[in-house]
This record gives C-alpha cells, sequence and structure tokens, in this order.
C-alpha cells in the first residue's frame, strides 16, 4: 500500500515536472523571441502555447536514427541515463514544508552525486556514437562537468557551515522565512561561484561548449535523432530545474515567502525558480561563449580559490560571532 | 516487513529511479511502434559535415584531459572531507577552523604548484 | 613611371620585355616566359618598384585571336607605396603535343614571391589548364578531383556533354531507394599531403556545418583541442561565372554581379558597371555618380552588418541577441533597394552607362530617417560588444594576421586595414567620384580579430558620412549617359526621332561594340578588393571575363592565422574573414 502510494506520488511529481519541461521551452522561446524583437512561437494554438505539446509529438514520430558504426547498447541507452539521473534528483527537493519524496539527510550530497552521474550519459553518448564532433563534445564535456563539480560542491560547504545540515528541508527552515536571514548575503562569494558553476554544470550559455554549435555541430548529441535527442533535451532542463531548486532552496529560503499563499504552499519556490530559469535565458541572449581553455582557467583558477575563500571567510565569521 | 528495515525515503529513491528508467525505455519502446523507419546508407553513416568519415574517430586525445581527471580526483576527496567537516563545524569550533586550514594550506600548496607547472594551463 | 619600370627591366634583364602598350591608362608589359621569375622578383623587390601585392593571376585562352602562343598568364600588380598598377602577360610557349595526349602549357610558379599566388595559380590550373612548375600543390581547386577537361578554354563544349559523376543511380549505393535519385558530384575527401590522419585527428567542418557560412569545406588537423593545420576546399558552389560571362553580352552579366557576393550586390554591380564603362569610356553624369555613390556605400553597411551578426553568432551561440538586431536594420537597407529598384538582394541597379531606372522621390527621406535611426543602433552594438569581457576574451589576440603576411597573402580590404596599413581604394585611387567627400580610413594595429571588430564597426560610421554628404550634393539630372550608343534613349524620343530608334533597335538586338583592348578594375568591397576583368576581342560578347572575389584570396589566410589556435578560434576567424561563399566559388 505504501509503495502504491509512492509510485502515485511520483507518477504526479513526474507529469508535473515533463509538462514544466515543455513549458520551459516556451517559456524561453518566448522570451529570447521578445528580447530579439520577434514574437517566438505564434502558430500553434493562442500565441504558440500548444507549440510545447507539437514539439512533443513531433519528436516521438521521428524516424530513430541508429548510425551503423555505433556502439548499439549504449547509443540507445545513454540517453535514458542523463534523464533518469537528473529525475532522480527531483527525488530529494522539497517544493514547501513537508512535499517531498525522500527527506534524506544526505539530500545535497544526492544531488551531486546524481548530477555526476549525468555526465555518464553525455560522456557514452559521445563515445557509442562514433563520430569525431560527438566524440569531442563528449570529452569537453566530461572535462568540464568534473572541473565545475568542484566549486560547485564547494561553494556550498558554506551553507552547510552555517545550517549544520546536508538535509535540504533543514537548509530552508535555518534560513528563517524573513528576507534578510537568507543565505544569499553572508554567503554571496558562496552564491556567485555556484552560480556560474550551475551554467557551466547544466552546459548553458556562456559555458555550452560540449554542444556548441557553431564548433562541434551539436557536441555529444550530433548523432541523435526523434525521441532519444528528445530525451537529453528533457534532460537538460530537468539539470536547469534541479540546480535552480538548489539554488533556491540554499540561498534565496526555498518555499518562503513574504506571506504564505494558502491552498499552494510551493509558491514562492516555483517563483524563484523560475526567476533563476529567466537569468538563465537572459544569459543565453546576451552573453557570447567561452572558449574551451578560457572555461578551464575560468574553474580552476578563479572559481576554486573563491569558493575556498568562501569557506574559510564563514569559519572565521562563525567563530567571531559565537 | 519482517525486521528487514527499509527505510522509506530510499524506497522512494529506487522506485524513482525505477519508474524514471521505466518513463525513457517505455517511450522509446512504444514510440518504435509508430515512428517511420526508412534508413539508408547516407543516413545511417556518421555525421562528418556532408563528407564520408575520413579515419576512425576514437583517436588517442589530448593527456590534458588525464591531468584535469587526477586533479579533480584530488580536490573531489578533499571536499568531501569538507562536507563532513562542514556538518560538524559547529561542535568543534576553534580547533575545527585551524585543523582544516592545515589540511587545505597542504592542499594548496599542490594546487599552487600544479599551476606553476602549467597543469591548470591548456596551452604550453 | 611607366618607362621607369621598362627600363629597370630592360637594364636588368635585357630581352625581357617582348611587348609593352597602354591602353585606358593601364599598363601592359609582356615579359618573355624564361625570364618570368626573375622580372617578378625584381619587380617586388626593387625600391624604386615596389609591386608588393599581387592583386590577381588569370590565364587567357587566345585560341579565336590573333595572338600566338595559344595560353598566355595575366598577372595584375600593385604597389602599394608607389600606388601603381602594372599589368604583366606571360604567353607560355605551347608544348609539343606528344603521341597520345598533350601535355599542358608549362609556367614558372610565383607562389614563392607571392604566397597569395597559390590559390590563383591552382584556379588557373584547374579551369584553364596551365601548368605551373615549382607551385607547392597543384590541385584542383572549383572542379572535383575527377573532373576531365578545364572549363575555360574556348574549345569546351558548352553543356550537353556528359558530366562527370562518380556515381550513376545505378550504383549499389542507392539500391534500396527503389526508385532513381539525382546525384550530385561526390567530392573526394584526400587530405593535403602534409596532414599527419596517424598522429593526429582530421576533422571535417564543412560543407555542412553550422559555421562556415555557406559550404566551404575545412579540412581540420587537431591535436587536442589545439589546430595543427587547417586546409580549406572551395568549389562547392562553383557555378562557373566568368565561363557564363563569355557567352553574354556585356551587359547581359550585371545581373550574374548580384550573385557573386550575395550581400553586397551594389558594390557588386558598381564594379563591373565601372569595368565596363573603362573599356567603353563612357562620362557618367553627376547624378548618376551621387546615386551610385549612396546606394554602394548603404549596401557596405548592409554587408557590415550582416557580418557583424553571423561573427557574433559564430562567436557565441545561435541564438545571440545581435544578430537580430543587425538584420533588422539591414533589412531597413533592403527596403529602401526594394524602393529603388523592386529587389532586395539581386537588386541589378546599376546599368552600363547609369542606372537602369530614375530614383523615386521618397529615397531621400527613407535613406535621411534610416541614417539617423542606425547611430543610435551603432551605439547599442558596442555597448553590447566592445568592452564586454567575454567578447574580448574571444576576439583579442585571436587571428594574429600581421601587415607584411597579410600583403604577401594577397588580403584586402577591412582585413588588410586591421593589420594597420591604410590602404582604401576610394581613397588612393578614387572611383566614382569618391574624391570629392570627406572620410577616414579606419585600421588598427592590433592585427586580430578584435582589431578587425573595431575597423569594420567605424567603417559603417564613415559610409553614414559619405551617405549624408553624397544625399546633401545630390541634385536632380539625367540617370543615364546621354551616349546613346551606350544607354538607351528616353521613351518618348523613339516616337519622334529617326535616329533614336535606330539606337534603340541597335542597342537591344545587338549590344554595344567596345574596342579591342584589356581592362582591369578594381573596386574597393565591403570584403576586399573586388577585380574584373575584361578582354574584348571587339565584339558584343567578351572574349574573357576575369572575376577576382575578395573572399576568395581573403580565405587563404585561414591557415596561418588558425594554426596553433584552437577549434573556436577557427571559427572566430572564419568569421572574421568575412566570406561569401558565392564569390569564393564563382
Amino acid at each position: 500500500m505504501q509503495i502504491l502510494t509512492i509510485v502515485l506520488q511520483i507518477a504526479i511529481l513526474l507529469a508535473i515536472v515533463l509538462l514544466h519541461v515543455a513549458y520551459a521551452t516556451y517559456f524561453e522561446r518566448k522570451i529570447i523571441g521578445h528580447m530579439q524583437v520577434r514574437l517566438g512561437p505564434m502558430m500553434v494554438g493562442y500565441h504558440g502555447l500548444l507549440q510545447p505539446i507539437a514539439d512533443g509529438i513531433k519528436s516521438f514520430f521521428k524516424e530513430d536514427i541508429v548510425p551503423e558504426q555505433a556502439d548499439r547498447p549504449l547509443f540507445l541507452f545513454a540517453p535514458v541515463i542523463c534523464l533518469v539521473t537528473m529525475l532522480t534528483s527531483l527525488a530529494v527537493i522539497p517544493f514547501a514544508k513537508g512535499w517531498v519524496l525522500a527527506d534524506i539527510n544526505i539530500g545535497l550530497l544526492f544531488i551531486f552525486a546524481m548530477s555526476s552521474l549525468a555526465s555518464y550519459g553525455v560522456i557514452l553518448a559521445g563515445w557509442a556514437s562514433n563520430s569525431k564532433y560527438t566524440f569531442l563534445g563528449g570529452l569537453r564535456s566530461m572535462a568540464q562537468v568534473i572541473s565545475y563539480e568542484l566549486p560547485l560542491g564547494l561553494s556550498l560547504v558554506g551553507v552547510m557551515m552555517l545550517s549544520g545540515s546536508l538535509n535540504l528541508t533543514t537548509i530552508v527552515d535555518s534560513q528563517g522565512s524573513s528576507f534578510s536571514s537568507m543565505y544569499l548575503f553572508p554567503q554571496l562569494i558562496g552564491f556567485f561561484v555556484f552560480f556560474v558553476a550551475m551554467l557551466a554544470e547544466t552546459n548553458r550559455v556562456p559555458f555550452d561548449l560540449p554542444e556548441a554549435e557553431t564548433e562541434l555541430v551539436s557536441g555529444y548529441i550530433t548523432e541523435y535523432s526523434g525521441m532519444r535527442y528528445a530525451l537529453f533535451f528533457m534532460a537538460e532542463y530537468i539539470g536547469m530545474m534541479v540546480m535552480s531548486s538548489i539554488g533556491t532552496i540554499c540561498f534565496l529560503g526555498g518555499w518562503n515567502g513574504p506571506f504564505e499563499v494558502p491552498f499552494f504552499p510551493p509558491f514562492w519556490f516555483i517563483l524563484k525558480v523560475y526567476g533563476f530559469l529567466f537569468l538563465f535565458i537572459w544569459i543565453r541572449a546576451t552573453l557570447p561563449r567561452y572558449r574551451y581553455d578560457q572555461l578551464m582557467a575560468l574553474g580552476w583558477k578563479l572559481l576554486l580559490p573563491l569558493a575556498l575563500l568562501n569557506i574559510f571567510l564563514t569559519g572565521l565569521f562563525k567563530i567571531l560571532v559565537h | 516487513m519482517s525486521g528487514l528495515y527499509l527505510p522509506k525515503e530510499y524506497l522512494a529513491i529506487l522506485l524513482f529511479i525505477v519508474l524514471g528508467v521505466g518513463f525513457g525505455v517505455v517511450t522509446l519502446w512504444i514510440g518504435q511502434f509508430f515512428r517511420m523507419k526508412r534508413p539508408y546508407f547516407e543516413k545511417l553513416v556518421a555525421y562528418e559535415s556532408g563528407n564520408p568519415p575520413t579515419d576512425e574517430p576514437r583517436m588517442r586525445f589530448s593527456v590534458k584531459f588525464y591531468l584535469i581527471a587526477i586533479l579533480f580526483i584530488v580536490f573531489d576527496v578533499e571536499a568531501i572531507y569538507l562536507y563532513s567537516w562542514a556538518l560538524v563545524y559547529d561542535k568543534l569550533g576553534m580547533f575545527a577552523l585551524v585543523e582544516m586550514f592545515i589540511f587545505i594550506a597542504l592542499l594548496l600548496v599542490g594546487y599552487f604548484y600544479g599551476w606553476k607547472k602549467g597543469a591548470l594551463q591548456w596551452e604550453k | 613611371m611607366t618607362n621607369k619600370i621598362i627600363e629597370k627591366i630592360q637594364t636588368a634583364f635585357p630581352e625581357s620585355i617582348t611587348h609593352y602598350t597602354e591602353f585606358r591608362g593601364e599598363m601592359t608589359v609582356e615579359v618573355n616566359p624564361t625570364h618570368w621569375h626573375d622580372v617578378a622578383l625584381l619587380l617586388r623587390d626593387d625600391e624604386e618598384l615596389e609591386f608588393n601585392l599581387l592583386v590577381d593571376v588569370y590565364g587567357t585562352d587566345r585560341l579565336k585571336l590573333p595572338q600566338s602562343p595559344r595560353f598566355a598568364v595575366n598577372y595584375e600588380l600593385y604597389s602599394i607605396p608607389k600606388n601603381q598598377f602594372l599589368r604583366v602577360i606571360v604567353a607560355t610557349p605551347d608544348p609539343a603535343p606528344s603521341n597520345s595526349n598533350t601535355p599542358l602549357p608549362e609556367i614558372q610558379t610565383v607562389t614563392d614571391i607571392w604566397p597569395t599566388a597559390n590559390w590563383l595559380e591552382r584556379e588557373t590550373y584547374d579551369l584553364m589548364g596551365l601548368n605551373f612548375s615549382g607551385h607547392p600543390y597543384l590541385h584542383r581547386i572549383m572542379m572535383p578531383d575527377n573532373w576531365v577537361g578545364h572549363p575555360l578554354r574556348k574549345d569546351y563544349p558548352l553543356g550537353g556533354e556528359p558530366v562527370n559523376f562518380e556515381h550513376d543511380r545505378d550504383h549499389p549505393r542507392f539500391a534500396h531507394l527503389g526508385k532513381p535519385v539525382m546525384v550530385g558530384p561526390s567530392f573526394l575527401t584526400d587530405l593535403p599531403p602534409e596532414m599527419d590522419t596517424e598522429k593526429h585527428m582530421v576533422v571535417n567542418f564543412g560543407p555542412h556545418h553550422p559555421a562556415t557560412h555557406g559550404v566551404l569545406r575545412l579540412a581540420v588537423e587537431l591535436d587536442g583541442e589545439k589546430i595543427v593545420r587547417v586546409s580549406p576546399e572551395t568549389g562547392y558552389l562553383h557555378s562557373g561565372f566568368e565561363k557564363t560571362g563569355e557567352n553574354k553580352r556585356y551587359e547581359k552579366f550585371i545581373p550574374y554581379c548580384d550573385r557573386l557576393d550575395y550581400l553586397s550586390p551594389m558594390n557588386n554591380n558598381l564594379a563591373y558597371v565601372l569595368t565596363v564603362e573603362k573599356l567603353l569610356e563612357v562620362d557618367i553624369p553627376e547624378h548618376v555618380q551621387m546615386v551610385r555613390v549612396i546606394l554602394a556605400e548603404l549596401q557596405r553597411i548592409a554587408s557590415h552588418l550582416a557580418w557583424l551578426g553571423t561573427h557574433v553568432m559564430d562567436v557565441s551561440g545561435m541564438i545571440h541577441t545581435l544578430v537580430m538586431y543587425t538584420f533588422q536594420m539591414r533589412e531597413r537597407i533592403l527596403d529602401l533597394f526594394e524602393m529603388v529598384c523592386g529587389a532586395r538582394m539581386t537588386t541589378s541597379y546599376f546599368s552600363v552607362g547609369g542606372l537602369r531606372w530614375p530614383l523615386p522621390g521618397a529615397f531621400q527621406d527613407g535613406v535621411k530617417s534610416f541614417l539617423a535611426e542606425l547611430a543610435g543602433q551603432l551605439k547599442d552594438y558596442h555597448d553590447m560588444l566592445t568592452r564586454n569581457p567575454v567578447w574580448l576574451s574571444r576576439t583579442q589576440g585571436i587571428g594574429y594576421l600581421p601587415a607584411d603576411t597579410a600583403i604577401a597573402l594577397g588580403i584586402t580590404g577591412p582585413m588588410l586595414r586591421g593589420a594597420g596599413v591604410p590602404l582604401d581604394l576610394r581613397k588612393v585611387r578614387p572611383y566614382c567620384g569618391y574624391d570629392q567627400f570627406y572620410f577616414d580610413v579606419p585600421t588598427s594595429t592590433t592585427a586580430d580579430c578584435y582589431g578587425r571588430y573595431l575597423v569594420r564597426m567605424e567603417e559603417m560610421r564613415q559610409s553614414m558620412s559619405i551617405v549624408e554628404q553624397a544625399i546633401a550634393k545630390l541634385k536632380p539630372g539625367p540617370y543615364r549617359t546621354a551616349d546613346r550608343k551606350v544607354a538607351l534613349p528616353p521613351r518618348p524620343e523613339i516616337s519622334t526621332s529617326m535616329e533614336s530608334l535606330i539606337h534603340h533597335f541597335k542597342l537591344v538586338t545587338e549590344g554595344y561594340r567596345p574596342p579591342v583592348g584589356q581592362v582591369y578594375q578594381v573596386s574597393e568591397n565591403p570584403k576586399g578588393w573586388l577585380g574584373f576583368g575584361l578582354i574584348s576581342d571587339g565584339t558584343a560578347i567578351p572574349h574573357r571575363l576575369r572575376v577576382r572575389g575578395p573572399s576568395f584570396v581573403n580565405l587563404q589566410a585561414t591557415d596561418p592565422m588558425s594554426r596553433g589556435g584552437f577549434i573556436a578560434d577557427l571559427i572566430t576567424n572564419i568569421g572574421s574573414i568575412d566570406i561569401v561563399l558565392g564569390e569564393v566559388d564563382r
């Protein structure tokens, strides 16, 4: 019985998240469109509202091309790995007080673990496709993801020190509900490092080198088509949402807001997550892309020392306050 | 459940993984009954900007990638220590701070050595 | 000057000059093939000559002309310090026909003297069938490697010949399709011999690649992420403009010009029209010159706007906002063109001796309001990029091309000015009344992609200033020359004057017949020097039409610019060269 309840909860969560993913693409296209003085999707439904559905149906019916020279099992399974790892991260995210599937005490660690596993999907896709562009894209992606995982992890150590926990609900609770008690303010350096590393970890502009279309055509997903390609796409957007959620939980006070919204506690949480998504999109429309070596240098030479400095300052601060 | 400890939280995660895999696999599996299938030579050949591929793509790659991997392992282990340290920091106080910074300083020596040696520099 | 050149050559190598002519102010020296290499060295290195820029190399097939031997190679030289053009013609002796196949006529290469000759000689070899001995990599550049024959030769069949495709529809490769398919010529993927496929990865960028600006193929030898060598392969868009031009009347080639550099058709039209007018010696009314300048400069702005947008797109993602902004402004220019001639891209507005139609009345106000808007937009572009740290890190120090290398490679236009050489034909050799305007020639000493970016941004401002001045100077006047041998008479005159009717009839049915002679005219296009060469045999059809596409010559700089850089820099460099494949492949 208990299992059935969980399954039902998961199914509902999955449906909601996938709908959000679909509409995140719509959101992105509309926002970028208006930033560029054009309209974005307009034809399918009122103001293109059904466009994501149409895209989903289209990719579902598209031919699934498996290159002859590809490593077939790996090629077929790589997108699923990407998707599953990203999806599973959702299990530990508290959307509101008590709105969490698995309230485990190592929530943050679990999310790091899952996002590391996602890079397996990317590397396997690049390797299994057996084409030069995907191979280069896979290599790039591997190096990029592991380089930025360090600053990403270290940037949150300050938050862990302040809250004394890895449990995401506890982290939110320890921030309190007032605006000024958000960890954003004591952890400004940490937030900066986290934000930059988050962009790199999710392969977004200006760090979208694994799939830099003007260089590597489409990076590790070059050989994919149809639904398999769509799965990678979903994984990327879920990744964006998971990262935005962590940012919201660790720095922006989670579901707490100026007042409580009746019947829908996750209101502020979702608003904050969409704020992050908007930043992702805004940056995409504005910034040129870094070059590969510059990206690595930024991660290793700037963000890593900054994250360590942040830990040191936080430690010092805590000692002084006590 | 006959004394078997099964934390509800981890059960949820396990189920999530199963359902996630199920979602991916089932969508792809069902899709194959609907989607068109018309493969031919040009479609199945590896993409190389419209040219027949010139040689084997799986070549040996730059040693830089290995260096990055090694550096990553060093610092990732450090990060794991830092996590557990951060959680109990309140209880340990000043002692923990000094201790950890000796640990980090040792690592930083290696870090700056690597920097000087050009391990963080892509071009040499 | 003229005689000094002759004297210099004569004293150094007596009997090297076989013939000397001057036609329409152009000097032509015919040099003995045996002395050619030495003469070339002298021309480049002598302190009083200094012909450091080889503008063009092209062959002529004089099969139906009275001259012999049959083939000759034309070298168009320019001396930047002396501001002097010179044409050298080297006739290649006909080879003795051996038993089975005739060997190609042979001539010594000048690639070691002017490196830019590399591709130009390859093109001559490919299309005209002349063998350049000592050339480092004499290989077909336009036609597929397995092509038979040399299309620009006068005895090459004009259509109807069997086309040499690699596979026909019976090939087993297409069996699964079950129905006939169109099979394109398949290019061999052989690589230049110096590429090391054992040690490094060789990746093909293009022809189907998002960042090669069309169907360009770059074979890139990679060591990890770093570029060891780049070999651009062109010809995917080759459509034989020169051959087409040699079978059309002079006037009829104008619409083809639009398709050369399709981002700047007005400039192409202008360059071609000027060449024909030079050959015909037509006087152009003041009004026409002003209109031509306005449209050419607007086109330059449009071309630079398209460049800016696509360059930013290359450097960043496909979804960069600036692309949309610049293309929106470009649309405004295209709207103006549409108002003028009904076409947006393939304008064909200039005709020999004037304009095709008179300028519409609302044009001037349209231009003025556009310029006011563009000034604000340009500021926005600067705000978005000029001090953007990511943009700086991606362009500063990238694609370094110093002045001496650039000149040796025959680079012209913003590329050369970006290396600090203030060479602008509108300044040094004013044509079409450009001497009446005040404008600066922006240069940059950094010689990198950022410097070229600044140069082009400033050029847009200068062009705006020229357009403003020209609008102020624009007075109503005839839109065609009064020379009835070249331009059609006004419609009402035909009903009243018999002479006009005859002129009209002759022009429409036969066209004009320029005097026998050879001219070569270069103009400052947005991308560099666009050169048109015409050889007239006295008929209404040019005997030889030569197009020097600036993109084609500038593309040679890809390899020196990109070596040692990253893949990402290669894309930046290609964008910075600003190529249009229609012009590269012609």
